[in-house]
Formats: structure tokens, C-alpha cells, sequence
């Protein structure tokens, strides 16, 4: 292929493969949304849903901070706390993290693939509608009787007997729409990234994210059939008289939990696989530098989706298990550091020798290394199925999944957004309020999980709506409630940051990070067809590659200039 | 001891980290340097600050031997958490700091090294191994329950009677077996007395009382929905699920009242669930457990002259239970030979109800025609078979042990209904049951 097709995008060379006989004017306004099919509207529509129910989840977790901020509280009643733990970790998980993921996917997949939309771009709508249909389901029981169940809403206490209203049964429809979405979305994901690649692009030079994204989609078939089957068993026991979980007719409440654990674990790793592959493409292109063990980390991605299919009874230590089952499940999970360290150490050697932009993606991909890194280590704690029958079920627990998906997840998620808000809207979001946002960020979640932990160890169980003024426990709730409304701050200086940057933000152009992979190829924001001409990957960098070529020619052609004259 | 050359190592590592990470950061200006060691010694100071900030960094202990060896457990995850943290925290910091953007910098183009990366693969699973073999050296200790002190309760007492479904046991075989039941949201506490009847028992709710310096197992259950027993200086938790029974034990060595709380959600009252073990020298032990048992049955005695007068159904009250004979109702003290004829006795109300010491049926078991849904017993819709006649009933209620349904364990079903009801109204509950079950 002639390098000109290479190195000018915008001018194609080439003559064009589909001679355009009309040209119809791209619609604007809502119906153009309602009725898209392109990956990137349904990616905005994705990201746009999904925060909105991550500030949702937000104000929810702040109603419970400010119930824990005195000892024997009566600020909200016993079950207005209990629906709101319920909401804020089902919105938290369902409606925020695994759907973000898919949004970011839906934009970033096809671009940095060099494919010009999804395999299935009907289907990809479907997906998303399907999403919201899941979301308003599940918020519509607020002015009924929400879950008061817990996220994981076990049986019996998720049974009709104990939970009568239908509180359950709207987040068993939760599950079965946004699981349906993610399924459909995931067999979308898996046709596009096998079969839509740029010429050039072999397993080898896909790009970090999109082979997280490849297992995110293969554990979400795994993973989702399971709760599918789980949740229509609770609805048959709840409705139509059968006893998978009721112990009375020789049903389990085991079998609940270790169905919904078979796939609540993939699902950690649903949320965190996503993340891990932003932070392998951020930190190369701040540190200048190609990512450290490509293939390492590959691999790594791989084993920690196998691994974790196989961990799931840790979740499950305290209950009467034989213990040959927990001595199995304890090693597994001590093995799933093995491969998360790797990961670990490839990205700091990324940076090592580097020479680091700490633009603010960096910081947040920064901040999600040392954040992960506790919630990593605190797993290793909760492996030791001794050392866990002291800390499960307590706040040590609820401060390991928070390092765990704040700092896997979330934090990724932020740099990603402020990575690839250029490319999105056209336009730059401010590095000083970003930087803002990120220490508030940073600062503000270490105050309020960090004490956490050792409110769990003086003994404070979670999920209770109430604690007596003893030992230490009110002082390290007040530091956490402090904490919990800096870290809102700092939240809310990005959304801030993003509607003003929406209108006054600097043009971005279409590479301002000089970046690595081809979603930077194309102008900012795409145009819907992504790309006039997609470019031969030669590398695991394509950009650079162009970048190099371009720096070439321009040399050629200055050597000859003088030949010229 | 290891931990603490252990602990002592750590200290030291400790004291050395503002020097360490001052090294490794010469450009550093004065008030993060400052910052920086006011870290490490406040970091310092709340770790290893005996007594008071104990619960800050580790689980809570001093009440039994396993609890303290989990702590111990804790305390050495804990050390190779804290060197890996410093290792890869101070790696990331380094180079956060050592290769920040500078004027005419170039980044190496490195794309990896495989002898680094198989290194450091290996190193984090050598790290793993450690900390297995650790694991499994100190699990004895935290799983299996050691015999009584001589201190403790009497070992030839049938107050060691092991219970149904128990867990492990002592190596002399023999401890204070209590049976834990979760209900929305108390604790009950059910006494071992040496039969296999487990209704006539001293029981106890939230508090448990137990004697100092010897071996408890609990066998811990549930009724409605999912608990967790969890006695925080006592050990760990231990799910009490419906359908299963969890174990686990404790020895405590000093007197004193040991608080917990159930820590499984287990409805809007969760936060309530109390528990605690209230441990008593042997002497004071035995005194509360006689004192226990006269109060239940006078209790059960004031309950049962009660009841003729708010309409439950004649002979119902048993006289074996009144404390003092002769001075109950006329209904207390009608002998048991004097049973009515099979026809007035109602079975249904027997089944729903029981008489005196003879415990409810249907607070065991599901019977759809008298509306019962207890949860201990299988469900007699189920378990009693087509062909199961009159006979064969009659005999399951009198030996409950000749045949077991699958799931359960033998020796729950009291044993004694033979001696607590008369013939006749065996007959009529087998009929009943017999009627009901086809």
C-alpha cells in the first residue's frame, strides 16, 4: 500500500472503494439519538446514562454516610438505610461500572480497531436501550417499595416470605435486562474485535484495551448466564411456589450463594479487566515510552479471567463448607495475585525511564496504581480464610472492594475520561480544574476508605444502619463521612470541568496527547464513518509509526528542497 | 516467638523509611521530606502503640486461644503486606519522581526484559508460598479445639454430652456442646442435658454463659433467613445458614462478657442482632444453669395455668412440668392416664399446638393441612411416602431415629413422645398425619 494513503488522511489518495451517490445531511436533534445505530452516539448515550446513575449511586452513599456520622443515629429509618445500600451497590455495579465500561467500549473499540462501527450495530442499540430499561425498572421501586436486600440479596431473606414486597422482584428484573444487554453487547464486542480488525492488526498489535475488552466480553458470556438462571429461580420461589432456596422443602440458600458468587467474582473482574486495559494505554503515552511486556500483560489479562472463574467461593468462607473447599478456594485465590502483580510491575516499569507528562489522565492512572495496589494487598488478607472469618462481613471487607473498584475502576474510568474527552467532543477539559478534581479525588478517598479498614478490625459489621457509641467507632466514622464529601467535591470539579469544557474548552484536534492507537488517526470528534482510509498496522503503536513516517518525509523533503534550488 | 523478631524487624524497616526513601529522592525539598517523615512516624506511632490503638491495625483478641492465633495470622499478612506495599508504593513513587518530564529528556524505547518479568512472576508467587506455608503451620491451632483446663467444668458431668450434628472436638472427645440458633433478631442458646430431647432444655437468649477454662463447641444454626455468629475476641464468624449447621469453638480463660453481633445481613433489625458470652468461674456456672432451669420451668408452670383461661384447648397442660405438684388448675393436674378416648382428642390442635412437654409437631415440620411451616424437621407432605401406613407413622413418631430422612441428622426429633403423650393421642396423630398425607 503507498505510504501517502498512510500518512494523509484527511486527502485521500486512493480512489474511494464506494462512490457516494447521494450525500444526506447528518440529522441533529433527538430522534437522531433515539433512532442512532452509530457506536458513537450509543458510546455517548452510554456514558452519559451510566453517570448519571454513578452520581445517583453517589448521593446514596453520602445518605449513609451522613446516618453513620453519629452513634445511634436516627436520621433514616432502618429500612430506608437498608434500600439505600441495597441501590447504591446494584447502581454502583450494574448501572455505573460494567455499563461505562461497555460505553468506553463502544466508542473506543471500533476506532482503535480501525473498523468503521460495531458487527451489529442494531444490536448495539438494543443493548443500550435494554440497559436503560434495566436502570428505570430498578428506580422506578423508589416510589414503591425498593430492595432491601443487600446487592447480593441472598436467600432466604430475598424469598417472599422475608422480602414481600416487590422490591426484589424490580431488581431481579434489573439483573435479567442489564444482564440481556450485557450479553447481547458482549457477543457484539467479540464479533467485532475477531473479525473487524485494521489490515495488519494480528493478536499482537491489538491494542491493551481492546484485549481487555475481549475478555471483559468472553467472562460477560461466561459469567451472566448463571445470575440469569440464579434471579429465575428466586422469581419462581418468590411467585410460583417452587423451593430452590428454601430450606423447609430440601432447597439450599447455599445454592443461592454460590450461583450468584459464580458469577458476583467474574463480574469483579468484568468491572476491573476494562480498567487495567485504559491504564496500559494511558501510561505509554504520558511516559513516552512503549508499555513494558506487552505480551505479559496480555497474558496476564487472559489468566486473571480464568483464574477468577475459579475463585469464587471466597466469598463464601464463613459459611459450612467442607474445608477442603476452602483450602482450595484460598490457594486459587492466592494464585490471582500472581498475574495482578505482573500487571503491577509492567506498568511501573513503564515508567521507569520514562519521561512522564503528568498531564491529568496520568495523574488518575497514577492515583489507580497506588489506590489498587491496598486494595490488592487487603485481598491477599481475605484469602487466608482464617484471617477472613475475622474480617468478612465488616467494614474491612467494605473498604477492600472500594481500593479495589474505586481505585480498578473508577479511577481508570476518570483517566479515561479525561484521556479521551478530546477525541469525544473536539475539545480540551481544563489540566487545572482536572488536577483539582484529581487531589480532591485522591485525597478525599483515601480519608474515607483507608479508616475503614480499621473500623472493621475494632469490630463494626457492615450493612448495619446503627452502631453504639463504643471504642473508637464514631471518631472513624466521622472521618469517613469527612472523607466521602471531599471525594464528592472532587467529583463533582469533573463534571463542572466537563460541561464548561463542552462549550469553552480549547480545540483538541486530532491528536493532542501524541498518542499510540488509531482512534487518534481520525478528526476530533470522528466523523460517522470513523475513518476515510484505514491505515496498515505495522505495529502495537500505529501512531507512532505515522508520526515517524511523517517526521521522514518532512526530512526527505527538506533534503531535496536544497537539491531544488 | 517470631512475631515478634518479626514485629521487631518491621520496626526497624520502619524507622528507616524516611532515610530510605530520602535516598532514593535527592532533589527532594525540605517540606516533603518534613511531610514525609511526620508520615512515617505517625504511621509508626498508631501501629505499634500498644493497647489503646489495638484495634486499629489488627482484629480483635485476648479471649480464646484461636481468636488470638488468627490475630497472629493477621499480624504476619500484615508484615508482607506492609513490605510489598513500601516495595511497589516506593517503586511507583520513585519513578513518579525520578522520571518526570525534564528539558531535552528522551524516554528509552525499552519493550521489556523476559528475565525481569519471569523474576519478578516468581517473586510474587515465592511470596504466596510463604505465606500458604504460614497459613497451614498456624490453622491447627485456629481449627481444632483443645481439651479443658483442670480449672474448668467437671469432664465427667452430662453437661459434656455432645450434641447431634456436632463439629470437631477436643482430643479427649469431651466439651460444653451449646446448640446456637439465628432468628430475626435474637440468639437463642440451647444447654446440652444429656437426652436426646433437645425441647426440654435450659435455654438462654443474647447472653450465653459459659464456664471459664473450659472447651465450648457451639453447633450453630438458623431458622428463617441467614446469620452470622460472630464474637469478635472469640474467633471468627460463622454463617448460621437454614438447612446447615455451622461449628466452631472457643476457650475462655478470663471471666468477663465477650460482645458480638450477628454480621450477616439478615433483615431491617440487623443492626440489633446482639450477641455475647458471658464467661463465669465453673462454680458460678453450674449455680446459673440450676437457677436457668427452675426459672423455665416456673415460667412454663405459669404458662400452663394461663393457658385454660385464654381458650387454648383442654389437656394441653402437662402435669410433669409443674414444679410444685398439686397446685396447679384442675387442667395442670389431671393425670395423663386420663386421656379422653381417641375420638375428643383433636390431632389437629395437638399436631399445631403439642401438650406439656411434648413439643409441637408442626413447629418442625410442614404439614399444608394444619398450616404449619416449621423448618427443623423435613416437610411431611414430602417425606411421608404413599405407602406409608397408619403403623409406620405411629412408629416414626415413636422412634424417630430408625429412619432418617435424607439431609437431616439423627437425634433432633425428640425421642420421648411415647412417655410425653398417651397411646391415644399417638394414634390420632398418626391418623391424622396418615389423613393428610395422601
Amino acid at each position: 500500500m503507498a505510504t501517502e494513503q498512510i500518512i494523509a488522511p484527511s486527502t485521500p489518495v486512493a480512489a474511494p472503494q464506494i462512490v457516494a451517490h447521494k450525500v444526506q445531511p447528518e440529522r441533529t436533534g433527538w430522534t437522531s439519538w433515539v433512532t442512532t445505530t452509530d457506536h458513537k452516539k450509543i458510546g455517548i448515550m452510554y456514558m452519559v446514562t451510566t453517570f448519571v446513575f454513578f452520581l445517583l449511586g453517589g448521593v446514596e452513599a453520602l445518605l449513609m454516610r451522613l446516618q453513620l456520622s453519629q452513634a445511634d443515629n436516627t436520621l433514616l429509618a432502618p429500612s430506608t438505610y437498608n434500600a439505600l445500600f441495597t441501590m447504591h451497590g446494584t447502581t454502583m455495579i450494574f448501572l455505573f461500572v460494567v455499563p461505562m465500561m461497555a460505553g468506553l467500549a463502544n466508542y473506543f473499540v471500533p476506532l482503535m480497531i480501525g473498523a468503521r462501527d460495531m458487527a451489529f450495530p442494531k444490536l448495539n442499540a438494543l443493548s443500550f436501550w435494554l440497559l436503560l430499561a434495566g436502570g428505570l425498572v430498578f428506580y422506578g421501586s423508589v416510589f414503591f417499595n425498593p430492595p432491601e436486600c443487600g446487592w447480593t440479596c441472598y436467600a432466604p431473606l430475598s424469598e417472599a416470605t422475608y422480602s414481600p414486597t416487590g422490591g426484589v422482584d424490580a431488581w431481579i428484573f434489573l439483573i435479567h435486562l442489564t444482564g440481556l444487554s450485557s450479553l447481547v453487547g458482549a457477543v457484539n464486542f467479540y464479533a467485532t474485535i475477531v473479525n473487524m480488525r485494521a489490515p495488519g492488526m494480528g493478536w499482537g498489535r491489538i491494542p491493551l484495551f481492546v484485549w481487555t475488552i475481549l475478555v471483559y466480553a468472553v467472562l460477560l458470556i461466561l459469567a451472566l448466564p448463571v445470575i440469569a438462571a440464579a434471579v429465575t429461580l428466586l422469581l419462581t420461589d418468590r411467585h410460583f411456589g417452587t423451593h430452590f432456596y428454601d430450606a423447609t422443602a430440601g432447597g439450599s440458600p447455599l445454592l443461592w450463594q454460590h450461583l450468584f458468587w459464580f458469577f458476583g467474582h467474574p463480574e469483579v473482574y468484568i468491572m476491573v479487566l476494562p480498567g487495567f486495559g485504559m491504564i496500559s494505554e494511558i501510561i505509554p503515552v504520558f511516559a513516552r515510552k512503549p508499555i513494558f511486556g506487552y505480551k505479559a500483560i496480555a497474558a496476564a489479562t487472559v489468566v486473571i479471567a480464568f483464574l477468577g472463574l475459579l475463585v469464587w467461593a471466597h466469598h463464601m468462607f464463613s459459611t459450612p463448607s467442607p474445608f477442603i473447599v476452602l483450602v482450595f478456594f484460598m490457594l486459587g485465590s492466592f494464585l490471582i495475585a500472581v498475574p495482578t502483580g505482573v500487571k503491577m510491575f509492567n506498568w511501573i516499569a513503564t515508567m521507569w525511564r520514562g519521561s512522564i507528562e503528568f498531564k491529568t489522565p496520568m495523574m488518575f492512572a497514577c492515583g489507580f496504581l497506588a489506590i489498587f495496589l491496598v486494595g490488592g494487598i487487603t485481598g491477599i488478607f481475605l484469602a487466608v480464610f482464617p484471617v477472613d472469618w475475622q474480617l468478612t462481613d465488616t467494614y474491612f471487607v467494605v473498604a477492600h472492594l472500594h481500593y479495589v473498584l474505586m481505585g480498578g475502576a473508577v479511577f481508570a474510568i476518570f483517566a479515561g475520561i479525561y484521556y479521551w474527552f478530546p477525541k469525544i467532543t473536539g475539545r480540551m477539559l481544563s489540566e487545572g480544574l482536572g488536577k483539582a478534581s484529581f487531589w480532591t479525588m485522591f485525597v478525599g478517598f483515601n480519608v474515607t476508605f483507608l479508616i475503614q479498614h480499621s473500623l472493621g478490625l475494632d469490630g463494626m459489621p457492615r450493612r448495619v444502619y446503627e452502631y453504639p457509641d463504643v471504642g473508637n467507632l464514631q471518631i472513624y466514622n466521622q472521618i469517613s463521612t469527612f472523607g466521602s464529601f471531599i471525594l464528592a467535591t472532587g467529583i463533582l470539579l469533573t463534571v463542572y470541568n466537563v460541561i464548561r469544557s463542552l462549550r469553552s474548552g480549547a480545540v483538541a484536534g486530532p491528536d493532542p496527547w501524541k498518542a499510540n492507537t488509531l482512534e487518534w488517526f481520525t478528526a476530533s470528534p470522528p466523523p460517522v464513518n470513523n475513518f476515510d482510509v484505514v491505515p496498515r498496522v505495522r505495529s502495537v503503536e500505529p501512531m507512532k509509526d505515522i508520526r515517524a513516517q511523517i517526521d521522514r518525509a518532512a526530512q526527505d523533503a527538506a533534503e531535496r528542497e536544497p537539491a531544488l534550488a | 516467638m517470631p512475631s515478634k523478631e518479626l514485629g521487631a524487624e518491621l520496626r526497624r524497616s520502619v524507622d528507616r523509611l524516611p532515610q530510605v526513601v530520602g535516598s532514593v529522592r535527592p532533589n527532594t525539598s525540605r517540606p516533603r521530606r518534613l511531610a514525609l517523615s511526620l508520615t512515617a512516624a505517625l504511621v509508626g506511632l498508631l501501629v505499634f502503640a500498644p493497647g489503646a490503638f489495638a484495634d486499629f491495625w489488627k482484629p480483635e483478641s485476648g479471649g480464646s486461644p484461636n481468636a488470638d492465633k488468627i490475630s497472629d495470622l493477621y499480624v504476619y499478612v500484615f508484615i508482607v503486606g506492609v513490605i510489598v506495599f513500601i516495595g511497589v508504593e516506593g517503586a511507583l513513587l520513585w519513578c513518579i519522581v525520578k522520571y518526570r518530564k525534564r528539558k531535552n529528556a528522551v524516554a528509552d524505547q525499552i519493550h521489556g526484559n523476559t528475565n525481569l518479568e519471569i523474576g519478578w512472576t516468581v517473586g510474587a508467587a515465592l511470596i504466596l508460598v510463604v505465606l500458604a506455608t504460614i497459613t497451614f503451620v498456624m490453622l491447627p491451632g485456629i481449627r481444632n479445639p483443645p481439651n479443658s483446663s483442670a480449672a474448668g467444668l467437671n469432664l465427667n458431668s452430662v453437661q459434656y454430652a455432645v450434641g447431634p450434628g456436632s463439629g470437631k472436638q477436643p482430643p479427649n472427645g469431651r466439651s460444653l456442646n451449646i446448640a446456637v440458633n439465628g432468628q430475626q433478631y435474637v440468639w437463642r442458646f440451647t444447654y446440652p442435658d444429656g437426652d436426646t430431647n433437645a425441647l426440654n432444655n435450659v435455654f438462654a437468649y443474647e447472653q450465653m454463659v459459659v464456664p471459664t477454662n473450659t472447651t465450648v463447641t457451639l453447633n450453630i444454626r438458623a431458622q428463617d433467613v441467614a446469620h452470622s455468629w460472630w464474637i469478635p475476641k472469640l474467633g471468627g464468624k460463622f454463617d448460621a445458614v437454614p438447612g446447615y449447621t455451622n461449628h466452631t469453638w472457643f476457650k475462655i480463660s478470663k471471666p468477663g462478657i465477650y460482645t458480638g453481633q450477628c454480621a450477616e445481613l439478615c433483615g431491617r433489625n440487623h443492626a440489633n442482632m446482639i450477641a455475647a458470652v458471658r464467661a463465669v468461674t465453673p462454680a458460678q456456672y453450674r449455680l446459673w444453669y440450676v437457677l436457668q432451669r427452675k426459672q423455665i420451668q416456673a415460667s412454663s408452670a405459669a404458662v400452663a395455668k394461663l393457658r385454660p383461661g385464654i381458650g387454648t384447648p383442654k389437656s394441653q397442660a402437662d402435669p410433669t412440668l409443674a414444679p410444685v405438684p398439686g397446685n396447679g388448675s384442675p387442667h395442670a393436674a389431671a393425670p395423663a392416664a386420663a386421656a379422653p378416648a381417641v375420638a375428643a382428642i383433636d390431632a389437629k390442635a395437638l399436631f399445631v399446638n403439642g401438650k406439656g412437654q411434648a413439643t409441637a409437631c408442626g413447629s418442625c415440620h410442614v404439614l399444608a393441612a394444619a398450616g404449619t411451616k416449621g423448618v427443623v424437621g423435613p416437610n411431611l407432605n414430602k417425606f411421608i411416602a404413599k405407602d406409608d401406613t397408619v403403623a409406620a407413622i405411629k412408629d416414626m413418631i415413636v422412634h424417630p431415629n430408625a429412619e432418617i430422612a435424607k439431609g437431616y441428622a439423627a437425634g433432633i426429633m425428640p425421642a420421648a413422645y411415647a412417655t410425653t403423650l398417651t397411646s391415644a393421642e399417638i394414634d390420632a396423630l398418626a391418623a391424622y398425619i396418615f389423613k393428610n398425607t395422601r
